[in-house]
């Protein structure tokens, strides 16, 4: 559906696009207003538009109803490997102004950027929201209170739903903390987004590539556990033949990567798309120069909204629900190569890890 | 929190798999052989190019090391196909 959305207004722009050259001359003809300067609109609607996902130093405020802005420098911390690592040079990509160098040029960039005050309220909101929704009366087993009841909704669902069913009985509470706390940081990080003035920060390569290296860890951990490292390492030789061990350590060291970049991927892709689409549509107002647009694409816009808010829940559930499925299947590898009892593919769960650790 | 937990227990749910865990945990397998077969050719030629480019031995390094790579990937992939027909 969010594909069909996207490649709808590609479509819609494309066309629009397409069709400049005669709306711009005609333009031209009325209102003596040349090619390059509607061309030049476009590009600024694309541009505001990647101007707002994308990750910046400065925090930047929108009075609303009047063109200005009030923008906060935020600090820039940079650290040197060598003498000189972080002059700043001559952006080479064209673009304007002074760029620093990266890290293959030994400066580490450790700067707080509008993203990285995305996850600071995202982590302040949750440990905030668990200390005061958490069950801290002991002597009352039920919660009081509508967000006290949200919480433990959520908090079972992911446990029952997630951990348990991906997982299995035996193993799956062991790893629910981390499953919740990713569940909660990315369902915040996502709702943020959807606030005036704030940015969403999975919308950052780094950020979502940042929690697939987590669930990354914690997979490997797991496999670890139920294989013991000798049989971890077994598994990474492929079952083949020593000699061939060099082709194939290589390639099921690689093989371990795919799972944790789909997640970064899809993750990335799935909240940056939601935020284009819906700038787009408003841009739509200003590349058609049509006040008369906004009846069409405000409507729009705001069922995107609607559809963004229903997203930032099920994408934090689908990667919740993917870190536990992958959990699950490294616990059952480990403990498939560890016993070679025979189970039936997909049929019982290979989680009896109480037993064997008892 | 101790007289929570019989509760909690008798209510989970969870006793069982899901549906898309039992479904993945059937397809890893054959998940990770179509991986060994197609990342043998990926880490032949690959790593075939970029020791020729070091080496300055170029094309052979990447001629023989491709068909080294596409080789284990069928071998390692006929053997793991071997391996599960042998479990079933």
């Amino acid at each position: 559906m969010r594909k069909a959305m996207v490649l709808f207004a590609c479509l819609f722009a494309g066309t629009v696009w397409a069709s400049e050259p005669h709306g711009g001359s005609a333009a031209a003809g009325e209102h003596g207003k040349p090619h390059d300067e509607t061309d030049a609109e476009g590009e600024d609607v694309a541009g505001y538009i990647l101007h707002h996902v994308s990750d910046s130093n400065e925090y930047e405020f929108e009075i609303p109803l009047s063109h200005e802005h009030v923008a906060f420098h935020l600090p820039k911390i940079l650290i040197p490997f060598h003498e000189g690592a972080c002059t700043p040079v001559v952006d080479p990509h064209g673009g304007h102004g002074e760029v620093y160098p990266g890290l293959g040029a030994g400066c580490l960039d450790l700067s707080i950027t509008k993203h990285t005050v995305m996850m600071w309220l995202a982590a302040l909101l949750l440990i905030g929201s668990l200390l005061l929704w958490s069950n801290r009366d002991k002597t009352k087993l039920v919660p009081r209170g509508a967000g006290a009841n949200l919480f433990e909704m959520l908090v079972l669902f992911v446990r029952d739903e997630l951990a348990i069913k991906n997982i299995g009985k035996e193993e799956g509470p062991r790893y629910v903390p981390y499953l919740l706390t990713a569940f909660f940081f990315i369902l915040f990080m996502n709702l943020l987004g959807l606030f005036p003035w704030m940015a969403t920060a999975t919308g950052n390569i780094a950020v979502t590539c940042g929690l697939a290296v987590c669930t990354f860890i914690v997979t490997q951990v797991a496999g670890i556990r139920a294989a013991g490292l000798g049989g971890y390492l077994k598994h990474l030789t492929g079952g083949v033949a020593p000699w061939l061990w060099p082709i194939m350590i290589p390639v099921e060291f690689l093989g371990l990567f795919t799972k944790p970049f789909a997640l970064t991927i899809r993750l990335f892709a799935n909240m940056l798309a939601g935020h284009i689409v819906i700038f787009f549509l408003l841009g739509l107002i200003f590349m058609l120069r049509s006040p008369a647009v906004a009846l069409v694409s405000v409507p729009f816009a705001f069922g995107i909204y609607l559809l963004e808010l229903f997203v930032a829940f099920v994408q934090a559930y689908v990667f919740t629900m993917l870190s536990a499925l992958f959990i699950g299947m490294s616990v059952a590898m480990g403990h498939h190569d560890d016993h070679g009892h025979g189970h039936k593919e997909g049929g019982e769960s290979h989680d009896h890890g109480k037993a064997h650790h008892a | 929190m101790t007289d929570q937990e019989p509760r909690e227990r008798a209510d989970a749910p969870g006793s069982e798999l899901g549906e898309t865990a039992r479904q993945m945990r059937a397809a890893e397998p054959y998940i990770s052989a179509v991986w060994k077969l197609v990342g043998g050719a990926v880490v032949g030629v690959l790593g075939g190019y970029f020791l020729d480019k070091w080496l300055k031995t170029s094309p052979w390094l990447l001629l023989g090391l491709s068909l080294l790579g596409i080789g284990v990937g069928f071998y390692s992939f006929l053997h793991a196909m071997a391996r599960l027909g042998k479990r079933k």
